[in-house]
């Protein structure tokens, strides 16, 4: 039981495995590139806040240098002249300069995030004081006219003091500097993991895609093996047909030339068998090339409009005798006023009597078939159907009995005679005329075939169904 | 009769004149007493810990008498722009001298050696007042409504300008 359900389960995942290696490829892709827009997004946040930060920090940084220069030299332009007025005007440069190292110093400390920063400010403030106050009385002594004076304490405390500050502002540019170099670096591991994500999924795609496509030949090429074996399997079926009522007609042929069969009765028995069996031949010959033409998709047909309940008829006509032979009863129920479909009668009825013939093969002892024919009024198609009471189909085999050649191991192994190709040939005329060939079946229970094509033209006769032809006519 | 007459005319001129000076001094005495702002305010660096000047040290300073406060800065003497009613006032009131007096001083001094420094000449209020902020030494003279918290007002003999007495009130008319 559980061989039985695995193998179909089996199948199918054998079918799907490229379809589930693509899925697959999918959702990779779909997961590592969720994982790059994540890295980039990233790598765009390091970015934004190294600029805010180190670059911001680094440009500030520029503007806080200058300032520091500008009060320095500010106050040496003093130096250069005795005017009073001048030596005011590089005072108030040298205090305006001043006023923005100091406003840069107090912006720096406030958004200082590191103790490392917050020591590095604080030294800065602390000697930029000091330094401000050597500057107050360098100038003070140069608007005093102690020139000599000024020059002296520059020397010995200005130049000594700005050192500092310029040291302690070379400490600032380092740690910016260092804070740009950790967030490159955090960029460029960003970067290279989403290199190697992308790289991972190119070649995750390419490893899936070539593993899907080299699935999908395999099945086709399954299919094509699958096809030959059944051709083959068509061609041995076929000849073994054929041998079958030549070996009998050459047996029976040869004993009425041998004069073995004298007798009257004896040869109306043979010539009846040479009879029956080159009508076998015939049949087989017919339904082979009535594969044949059905499987040329470009095939045409006289078309013309059908009366449905003919169609039943002359196919429950031709198979009277093999109905009758079997001991078959047989339900007629045709839904009175149908309208015409469009199709080709002798295909038509071909296409029925071959549903006929399978519920006589494959009845397994229940001689009944009931043959009906309604119309759909939501689809405005005519439905033709062929009930049997017979062996049914096991689930795993309906997907296939219309694949032309296809046999169910359990009719190969049941001996029941047949090409695999009447059900081919009926789904093919069926769709011929723009209609379909569904089934429905239960194992031990019955098939339905189920025949629908549309009404010819677009309008639908008035159908009723008259009390009658409810009731199933009896053969 | 006649002689009389003409003694009554020779009596009166000086008085009408006297009269005129005592007049007009009085008026300038009173517009200092009434209008603190046309009187001089003598003013100095904030750090300077001097508060108050008699007139003669003032003068003293003015004239480079004096070359150093007690806390040791240089005196830095600046005045204003040739031209300046305050400049004239300060000439006239602290110095005794007129524009030609003042340069010749000036200038004799700093061949003799006596005067050290000469004044710095400043070109306006503002700037003088930012000299003073930032010279330790400096000393010069401002409006008082030109007088800001950079820079502090010393007394002259106690006095405030805006005080009855004060010894330096601006003459408009010294304007050349």
């Amino acid at each position: 039981m559980v061989r039985r359900v695995a193998a179909p389960v089996q199948r199918i995942i054998s079918r799907h495995v490229p379809a589930i290696l693509l899925l697959s490829l999918l959702l990779a892709e779909a997961g590592v590139g969720a994982f790059i827009i994540r890295d980039l997004t990233r790598s765009s946040e390091t970015v934004q806040k190294m600029y805010s930060g180190s670059v911001q920090g680094l440009l500030k940084f520029g503007d806080l240098q200058y300032h520091a220069q500008e009060t320095r030299r500010s106050t040496l332009y003093a130096l250069t002249t005795n005017d009073g007025n001048l030596q005011v005007e590089y005072a108030e440069q040298s205090r305006e300069a001043d006023r923005l190292v100091t406003q840069g110093i107090k912006e720096y400390l406030a958004g200082a995030r590191t103790p490392k920063e917050t020591q590095a400010g604080r030294h800065l403030a602390d000697d930029w004081q000091a330094y401000l106050q050597v500057r107050d009385d360098v100038l003070g002594r140069i608007l005093e006219s102690s020139v000599k004076e000024a020059v002296q304490v520059d020397l010995t405390r200005g130049v000594p003091q700005f050192e500092r500050v310029r040291q302690d502002l070379g400490q600032i540019k380092e740690i910016y500097d260092e804070q740009a170099s950790l967030q490159l670096a955090t960029v460029r591991k960003l970067s290279t993991a989403s290199t190697i994500r992308l790289l991972t999924a190119l070649g995750l795609g390419l490893l899936l895609g070539s593993v899907a496509i080299w699935g999908f030949q395999k099945i086709r090429m399954r299919s094509a093996v699958q096809l030959a074996k059944l051709q083959m399997d068509f061609v041995a079926s076929v000849s073994h047909e054929l041998r079958t009522p030549i070996a009998a007609v050459l047996s029976a042929a040869e004993n009425l030339r041998d004069g073995f069969v004298t007798k009257r009765d004896d040869i109306i028995q043979t010539s009846t068998l040479i009879t029956d069996q080159a009508t076998q031949l015939g049949n087989l010959v017919d339904q082979v090339l009535s594969f044949a033409s059905t499987a040329e998709s470009n095939q045409l047909h006289p078309l013309g409009n059908l009366r449905i309940d003919e169609v039943v008829d002359d196919a429950l006509r031709s198979t009277t005798s093999l109905l009758q032979e079997k001991g078959f009863i047989v339900e007629r129920q045709i839904q009175s006023g149908l309208p015409p479909v469009v199709g080709d009668f002798s295909v038509l009825s071909q296409c029925v009597q071959n549903l006929i013939v399978n519920a006589v093969k494959y009845s397994n002892g229940n001689r009944w078939v009931r043959v009906s024919a309604g119309i759909d009024e939501r689809s405005r198609q005519i439905q033709l159907r062929v009930h049997d009471h017979g062996m049914g189909i096991h689930d795993s085999d309906l997907p296939h009995i219309f694949e032309p050649f296809f046999r169910s191991p359990e009719v190969v192994t049941a001996r029941i005679k047949g090409t695999g190709l009447g059900l081919s040939i009926a789904k093919r005329s069926a769709e011929a005329f723009g209609g379909t060939l569904a089934v429905s079946s239960q194992v031990g229970v019955g098939t339905v075939f189920t025949i629908s094509l549309p009404v010819a033209g677009h309008e639908l006769a008035d159908v009723q169904f008259s009390q009658d032809s409810k009731i199933g006519d009896r053969i | 009769m006649r002689t009389g007459v003409s003694i009554q005319r020779i009596s009166l001129a000086p008085l009408v004149v006297a009269l005129c000076v005592v007049l007009t001094s009085h008026s300038v005495v009173h517009a200092s007493r009434n209008n603190p702002s046309q009187s001089l305010a003598i003013v100095v660096n904030r750090s300077n810990p001097i508060d108050n000047l008699s007139f003669g040290e003032l003068r003293k300073i003015f004239m480079g008498d004096r070359s150093h406060w007690p806390n040791g800065h240089r005196i830095a003497v600046v005045m204003l722009n040739y031209g300046q009613p305050e400049r004239q006032t300060v000439l006239r009131l602290v110095y005794r001298m007129d524009e030609d007096g003042y340069q010749d001083h000036v200038l004799r001094g700093m061949f003799r050696g006596d005067v050290f420094v000469a004044p710095k000449t400043l070109a306006s209020p503002e700037i003088l007042r930012k000299f003073v902020f930032n010279a330790p030494g400096a000393i010069g003279y401002l409006r008082a409504r030109d007088v800001d918290d950079s820079v502090k007002v010393v007394r002259i003999d106690g006095l405030l300008p805006e005080e009855e007495d004060y010894r330096l009130p601006i003459d408009e008319r010294s304007r050349k």
